[in-house]
């Protein structure tokens, strides 16, 4: 006789556990446990077991449940034990404070139980890669931060340490020329950045004073930013001395407090290349399970800016110089097209579009107008190989002013405004360069290529900005001509006006009409034909029309016969289908019905706006 | 121990008085000792803020240190010692004689020399009065004798008379000193209050020392101590002990346990302070664990064209959908904004619900459950099983061909063995017996109860029906059949001889009715109380006939034999009611569905088979396949269960298609079809096709929906029955309509 196997031994009852079972086994608090599991993001959270009642022992009380096991490893969390000797140091602290023995107080104090997370990043994030994939919420996080308002809750010095993180990060991404797309949303502005492969998304809010509603647990988001900023310095550690640069950047505090924002910081090449090339393969060897081309011609390309770096200033342009002149050698080659395209390797492949974008602006020199945010497009020209300008009024550091004669294109956000006590000079310069609205900018690096200036040129209606990151498959694509733009459109205008005019007259004569020949469609054989016919005759319908009519409406009723008869066919082997399979199915199909509602009342939404406008117009 | 807890002691053994000061000096440091730097804990740092300036309060108060006690006393003593010395020299100059002040001829010191008492009679006071000489005894002693004590020469003391309460007010009012009077307890009488006592209740009152001699600042005499008066020689002769100049051995062990501490590297001596600033340096330089890492949580969906901040027009929503999205609720809108349009950039305002929606991902991120789904992205017509064309699968009725009308709800029908006749009844009691062909009515009955159930004999060589009426079955011979035919069928039904009655008399009664040519040629009249036979069923043979009611003694089954006259109930007791019974096409079976299970029995060897479980919460009907190895059965819940009987006691197949519940099932006898009829008035035809190979599934395709059929009172298609050459179909319908629906 086997064991007797005994209740809750085995299986669900065994492998999850509540939350308040929980907290009792690690013997912390809930704030503790909370804090620990956000800590641990996302390697603990809670687990749907698959049935409720069989996890919480018959119980069917809502709770969390969590493995058993992660409770298991929590439990041996050095971050945990830090937590207990805070809470015992807490008791020590305010027994001493209440005592008056300021010494013990300041003595432990001194020695307060502090808690380091390297080991969670090292941990959750074994590889550099898995890092940089789950920098997303990390980097909102920081640039919200940066740009909350301090308090009681927001020391100083965080939101300090937000803002550097936010520079380091804004300029690494126009230093690598990372940056592939960008969104101007009504949230925020949507970056795309491409580091070793991975694609970084982040969400920056327009520069405005946030407010943190009332129903927001700032605690919350403070443990969690505690693990962002950890995680976004080892990140950026690795990035920074990956390019040979020193981390962290030297901040100059002059240029800082006259608002040069993102200027204020340097970039130093680390001083020795002989460094970095023993540091780099040690680099391929920890990312070891993926190297791609890209990040071998990334690390060459640091290489060479890093001895480029020293020239300063002239660097970009040496840069472009030289990018220039790779593709001045590719074009003789192009005399014969075919023979190019069927030559080109794999690695020019790789490096010909990636050149072409990140370049995209390197012909050009920007300068900002005092409202556009300078925060924004600094980042964005500045990363695809363009130099910008700004004037005083968006802080110090501008390389260059107003007047320089190297502006081609002004980026403004203003009415055109006449203006009368132009000198000579200005209307000079302002025939010179370009007036362009900043939608310009970013749909020109999510198109790729530069676009016409002409649509963008201020005081015009811009066109849609679209979103560059796409929607799901067939999805509504405002870009695509409906299928029924030109031909149908017309020719359904054409019959609307028809009947507009002959409604009012033939009412009665129509309804006639349409009876008998909806009898004729429907007749079969030749006699109840012929009755038709004759009816329509009667009605006055000549007979051509009649004959036109007939066939389609045979077509017609053709059409929906095998229509029909497709359609009964499958509703009868639905019959067959078992419960499971009709519960997917009908699922799937209600969720392509929804799809292809909304996409039909998008286009019905065109429809209406375009005869709108061309009655209008 | 270090110097700083120490010093509260030594502070309060200085002196009582300087008490308060010392609170004065200590509070002035305390501020410069509170931490600068801010701590971790800011709760903790308020509360300790709050005990501080509490302490201070509370310290005010005056209060004598446990530690500075035994100074204190010694303090006391010596103060009693002194009062004990000059009380008569501060106490009050009216009441207490006046002491002299004289040089001592012995010591040459200032000495106090009071005046000599006179033991006369005015000398002492206090032994005049007492007369009660019976000491500190509770005079409630005395309270029940007039005397309340004793006095020197032991005679008795008598109780002062005392008046009522009046006498004690006229006293009050009358004597100006009563209001200075006490009630003596000895004297058992208000006594007036001396000068004296007077003095103490009211330096009591005021919260002074109580004897007005007392002097708390009365300069300290130094008697050992000050100048000129050192002792020169020593109290004690005891030599000086070693430790006085030899350094202490174990203040040397500990110094040294700490030395090596220091030296070990287990103190640091001047640690640097733990401080809160990260160190980056290269954390994945170093192998990472064999552990694979968690998975990453799912990253947020990337903004659409609707999010942007000019989107096309036609993603701006209308009035209506405003109002829609408005009204629902944050958690059920399919997206957390309206799209806007802004003509541009600098239009664009701060977007409200920024921080709210970041918490929400954070809360997402550490409290919402995760599930790995594997995403399903199929084509939803591969998962319609392909099943052949019903056009491939023809003869299969197609349509109503002809219609016949009953007054009343149709309620069963059933056709002839040759296929040329149907019999159907109807709830207000007629019989129609009408071509299939052609929907002419030859004959009409008309019977007084409502028909139950009617059937026609499957045996070829006789021709009749037997209608199933109220606790009545009659036996009908149809018209216009052939002379031989109706001879035989007379021969049955009304044989010359009777065949002997059974041994036990039964309940069940024969009656062999006179030969009218349109009358019931033999009745069956079934017990009392059994209701109306809900339905016939014909063993294939022809000779036997089960009948089921609604109630009834055995569960309403009821079994005839034709040829013998004889009824029987098979069953004695059984458990459930009975719906629906069937004989077995080939073998000797006997089918019974109770509300929900359908057994099996074995009547040649009387004993149960099998017990079928279709899951079906009220089972409506039943039919058993030609072949004897499949049963179909129906139920009031919509289901239709496929048994293979020799698979399993579970269904095969349930299928649910009818809208309302299934009323009649029925399988062809000859082509592989069934239908099954619904009160949702359609008709459902399919093709079985059952292979002898048992490895082989059968085939059930859907073919047809037939309708026609009107929904009268929430009842449709009440029974349906196939022809047994053709393809061909008979419906009975609620609205009265009796139709055949042709191929």
């Amino acid at each position: 006789m086997g064991r007797l196997r005994q209740k809750g031994k085995a299986g669900a009852a065994k492998a999850y556990v509540t939350r308040t079972a929980a907290i009792k086994k690690l013997q912390c608090s809930l704030a503790d446990f909370r804090r620990l599991c956000i800590l641990k993001v996302p390697g603990i959270f809670p687990r749907e077991p698959r049935s409720r009642k069989r996890a919480n022992k018959g119980s069917s009380a809502p709770t969390s449940f969590y493995y058993a096991k992660d409770i298991a490893y929590l439990a041996h969390e050095p971050v945990l034990k830090k937590l207990r000797e805070h809470k015992a140091f807490a008791k020590k602290i305010s027994r001493a404070l209440g005592r008056g023995e300021w010494s013990d107080a300041k003595n432990l104090e001194e020695n307060k139980p502090i808690y380091r997370l390297d080991h969670i990043i090292k941990e959750r994030y074994p590889t550099f890669i898995d890092a940089v994939r789950d920098i997303d919420d990390a980097l909102c996080m920081i640039f919200l931060f940066a740009s909350l308002p301090s308090s009681a809750r927001l020391p100083t010095s965080l939101t300090e340490n937000c803002s550097r993180l936010v520079a380091e990060w804004q300029l690494y991404i126009m230093h690598s020329r990372s940056l592939r797309k960008v969104f101007l949303s009504i949230k925020g502005v949507y970056y795309q950045a491409e580091i070793m492969d991975q694609t970084v998304t982040w969400l920056v809010p327009y520069q405005f004073t946030q407010n943190v509603p009332v129903d927001v647990d700032v605690r919350v988001m403070l443990t969690f930013l505690e693990l962002y900023q950890t995680l976004l310095s080892f990140v950026f550690f690795k990035l920074y001395t990956d390019l040979g640069l020193v981390y962290p950047p030297p901040l100059d505090a002059k240029k800082d407090e006259s608002g040069a924002g993102v200027g204020a910081f340097s970039l130093q090449s680390s001083t020795k290349s002989a460094v970095d090339a023993t540091t780099q393969p040690k680099t391929v060897e920890v990312d070891g399970r993926k190297i791609s081309g890209k990040d071998v011609r990334q690390a060459i390309k640091s290489l060479a800016e890093a001895v480029s770096q020293t020239n300063g200033e002239a660097a970009p342009l040496e840069q472009n110089a030289m990018e220039v002149d790779e593709e001045f050698v590719t074009q003789p080659s192009t005399s014969d097209p075919q023979s190019t395209a069927s030559l080109t390797t794999l690695q020019a492949l790789q490096a010909l579009p990636q050149s072409l974008t990140t370049s995209l602006f390197a012909p050009y020199t920007f300068f900002l107008s005092r409202e556009t945010p300078r925060s924004i497009f600094e980042v964005i020209v500045r990363s695809f190989g363009g130099r910008i300008g700004w004037p005083a009024s968006s802080g110090g550091g501008s390389p260059f002013d107003e007047t320089d004669a190297s502006i081609t294109h002004v980026i403004v956000d203003r009415p055109v405004v006449s203006s009368e006590n132009e000198t000579a000079e200005e209307r000079a310069r302002r025939s010179r360069r370009k007036y362009v609205q900043p939608q310009w900018v970013v749909d020109c690096i999510n198109a790729g290529k530069i676009l016409l200036e002409d649509k963008y040129a201020q005081g015009q209606t811009l066109p849609p900005h679209l979103s560059p990151f796409g929607e799901h498959e067939g999805a509504y694509d405002p870009t695509s001509e409906l299928a029924g733009d030109g031909v149908a459109d017309s020719e359904s205008e054409i019959e609307e006006i028809e009947g507009d005019e002959e409604e009012d007259e033939q009412d009665e004569q129509q309804t006639e009409e349409k009876s008998a020949l909806r009898a004729a469609a429907n007749a079969t054989d030749d006699a109840s034909r012929r009755a038709a016919e004759l009816a329509a005759e009667v009605a006055g319908v000549d007979y051509g029309t009649f004959e036109k009519q007939v066939r389609k409406s045979h077509k017609k009723a053709n059409a929906a016969a095998t229509g029909t008869g497709d359609d009964a066919e499958h509703d009868m082997n639905k019959m067959m289908m078992s419960n499971k399979q009709k519960k997917l199915y009908e699922k799937i199909k209600h969720s392509q019905n929804k799809k292809s509602t909304e996409r039909a009342t998008l286009e019905a939404k065109r429809k209406q706006l375009q005869k709108e406008k061309r009655k209008a117009g | 121990m270090d110097a700083r807890s120490k010093q509260p002691v030594t502070v309060s053994a200085l002196s009582k008085k300087s008490m308060g000061k010392r609170k004065q000096l200590d509070d002035a440091p305390a501020p410069a000792l509170l931490p600068q730097e801010t701590l971790e804990m800011l709760s903790d740092e308020e509360g300790a803020d709050q005990a501080v300036s509490d302490d201070g309060q509370v310290d005010e108060f005056p209060q004598i240190d446990a530690e500075s006690d035994e100074e204190d006393t010694d303090e006391d003593d010596e103060e009693l010692f002194e009062s004990d010395d000059g009380s008569e020299n501060s106490f009050d100059r009216d009441i207490f004689p006046r002491p002299k002040t004289i040089i001592s001829d012995i010591t040459g010191q200032p000495k106090r020399v009071y005046p000599e008492i006179e033991p006369d009679y005015d000398s002492d006071s206090s032994t005049e009065d007492t007369q009660n000489r019976v000491g500190d005894v509770p005079m409630h002693w005395y309270d029940d004798l007039p005397h309340i004590g004793y006095d020197i020469d032991g005679k008795r003391v008598l109780r002062p008379a005392r008046g009522d309460e009046l006498d004690k007010f006229l006293e009050t009012v009358e004597d100006p000193n009563s209001w200075t009077s006490a009630f003596d307890k000895t004297a058992q009488m208000d006594k007036p209050l001396s000068a004296q006592e007077l003095d103490i209740i009211q330096r009591l009152y005021a919260n002074e020392v109580p004897d007005a001699g007392y002097d708390p600042y009365e300069p300290m005499v130094e008697w050992f101590t000050g100048k000129g008066k050192e002792e020169v020689m020593p109290l004690s002769a005891a030599p000086e002990p070693k430790r006085r100049w030899v350094a202490s051995k174990w203040e040397k062990q500990k110094v040294m346990k700490i030395v090596r501490a220091i030296r070990q590297g287990r103190i640091v001596p001047s640690k640097p302070k733990t401080s809160a600033k990260l160190e980056v340096y290269s954390i994945w330089s170093e192998p990472s664990s064999s552990h694979p890492p968690p998975l990453p949580a799912p990253k947020p969906r990337l903004p659409t064209n609707s999010e942007s901040y000019n989107p096309p027009e036609e993603y701006l929503p209308t009035e209506s959908e405003r109002e829609e999205w408005e009204k629902q609720d944050p958690e059920d809108r399919e997206r957390e904004y309206l799209p806007k349009k802004y003509s541009s950039l600098r239009l664009v305002p701060a977007y409200d619900q920024f921080v709210k929606e970041r918490f929400n991902r954070q809360l997402d991120l550490y409290m919402a459950p995760r599930v790995q789904r594997v995403k399903l992205n199929i084509d939803p017509s591969t998962l319609i099983p392909k099943l052949p064309s019903p056009q491939s699968l023809k003869p299969f009725p197609n349509y109503k061909s002809l219609k016949f009308d009953h007054p009343s709800r149709a309620r069963c029908l059933s056709i002839s063995p040759d296929g040329a006749w149907v019999v159907s009844g109807d709830e207000s009691g007629v019989v129609s017996l009408w071509e299939v062909m052609v929907g002419r009515e030859v004959k009409r009955w008309k019977f007084e109860s409502k028909i139950g159930a009617v059937g026609w004999c499957p045996r070829t060589d006789v021709s009749y029906f037997v209608v199933a009426l109220e606790e009545t079955i009659h036996c009908i011979i149809p018209p216009h059949i052939s002379a031989s035919l109706f001879q035989s069928t007379k021969a049955l039904l009304a044989p010359p001889t009777l065949p002997p009655p059974p041994e036990t008399p039964s309940p069940v009664k024969w009656v062999s009715s006179t030969l009218t040519s349109d009358g019931p040629t033999l009745s069956v009249h079934l017990p009392p109380s059994s209701g109306l036979p809900k339905q016939i069923a014909w063993h294939r043979r022809g000779d036997y006939m089960a009948t089921v009611s609604g109630s009834g003694l055995h569960g309403g089954v009821w079994m005839h034999q034709i040829t013998r006259r004889h009824s029987q109930a098979p069953f004695k007791k059984i458990r459930g009611v009975v719906q629906l019974v069937l004989f077995h096409p080939s073998k000797p079976h006997f089918f019974v569905a109770t509300q929900q299970y359908i057994r099996i029995y074995n009547l040649a060897e009387q004993k149960l088979l099998k017990t079928l479980m279709p899951g079906i919460k009220w089972i409506s009907s039943m039919d058993v396949h030609p072949s004897g190895d499949h049963l179909i059965v129906g139920g009031y819940d919509r289901k239709l269960c496929w048994f293979d009987l020799e698979l399993s006691a579970k269904p095969y197949k349930i299928l649910r298609y009818h809208t309302r519940a299934i009323r009649s099932l029925a399988f062809h006898p000859t082509y592989p079809l069934f239908a099954s009829s619904s009160d949702d008035g359609a008709i459902q035809i399919f093709h079985s096709r059952v292979y002898n190979d048992l490895m082989t599934d059968p085939l059930i395709v859907p073919l047809k929906i037939l309708r026609g059929h009107a929904v009268k009172d929430g009842l449709g298609v009440l029974d349906v029955k196939w022809c047994p050459r053709h393809p061909w179909l008979v419906s009975a319908g609620a609205d009265g309509a009796a139709s055949v629906w042709c191929s």
